[in-house]
């Protein structure tokens, strides 16, 4: 699994109950706005966290959100969500839309996600966890 | 009532229902619960959810919004959401996420306008 360290991101929020799924995506809503994206790319950004934060908390019950800033040629976003919950089982059909092991729920996080983001990386494993790592580009227009 | 997460108002028959605060899965499932008993107790016919003050719609928020409406339905009610940002539209959209059950609306004027047509052709 990959290594993700604290030292490397700018943020971090743990999630460890119901109300860090909103303070996770309030901090980074105003990650993203100081680095100066669009409205519109703001609630995308913040609604994946959203996404990202309920999936650790509803199946792992505990783990971080990691942000920072990625600066390159273009600057970018970057999120990584991880936890040592359960894992996934079948990590390509949890990346379908509309699947979902959850009663009362559109299984729309994990594609919605892939959708609203530039890049999408996940890597799980049974018993030990998972890791999603997603970055989304600042667009200057 | 007990449990009261929002603040409601009823005009005619309608519950009008500003929602003023952040919608964790808490808060969005106590308010289904308020939206539901207030149906029952005013003898309300349309529901109307005004969502110009939210900024994040997610999945599981947009599916308990549907589930109610869908309830609310079985009640004899209709639901009408007002207000939706363009970005966080667009956002729903982009993330395939369908509101089964709901009338969409721009604003409380248009809403109204809604129900009023909703009940005419029931
Ligand atoms: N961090 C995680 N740990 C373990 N299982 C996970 C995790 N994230 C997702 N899953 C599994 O992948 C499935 C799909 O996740 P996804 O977020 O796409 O949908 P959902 O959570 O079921 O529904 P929604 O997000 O629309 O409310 C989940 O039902 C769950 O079984
Ligand atoms: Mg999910």
């Amino acid at each position: 699994m990959r290594d993700i360290k604290m030292e490397d991101y700018d943020m971090l929020v743990k999630i460890n109950d119901e109300r860090d799924i909103v303070v996770a995506r309030q901090m980074v809503k105003d990650f993203a706005k100081r680095m100066g994206f669009s409205l519109a790319d703001i609630t995308k950004i913040s609604t994946a966290v959203s996404e990202l934060a309920r999936n650790i908390f509803r199946y792992a019950g505990s783990g971080f959100i990691y942000i920072r800033e990625n600066t390159g040629e273009e600057k970018e976003i970057e999120i990584a969500a991880v936890d040592k919950g359960p894992g996934i089982e079948n990590v390509e059909a949890a990346v379908e839309a509309g699947f979902t092991t959850s009663k009362g729920s559109l299984g729309l996080g994990l594609s919605g996600v892939r959708r609203l983001m530039d890049s999408f990386f996940i890597e799980s494993e049974v018993n030990r966890g998972t890791v999603v790592i997603v970055t989304k580009r600042r667009r200057t227009f | 009532m007990k449990d009261r997460v929002v603040t409601t108002i009823k005009l005619y028959n309608y519950l009008i229902v500003p929602v003023q605060i952040e919608l964790d899965d808490s808060t969005v499932e106590a308010m289904q619960r308020q939206i539901l008993s207030e149906i029952e107790e005013k003898a309300i016919e349309g529901v109307i959810i005004d969502v110009s003050l939210i900024d994040i719609l997610d999945s599981y928020i947009s599916y308990s919004l549907s589930e109610t409406a869908i309830m609310a339905k079985m009640m004899g009610c209709d639901t009408v959401i007002c207000g939706m940002q363009p970005h966080v539209a667009l956002t729903l959209a982009q993330m395939g996420v369908n509101m089964r059950g709901i009338i969409f609306a721009q604003d409380l004027e248009d809403a109204l306008s809604k129900l009023v047509k909703a009940r005419e052709h029931s």
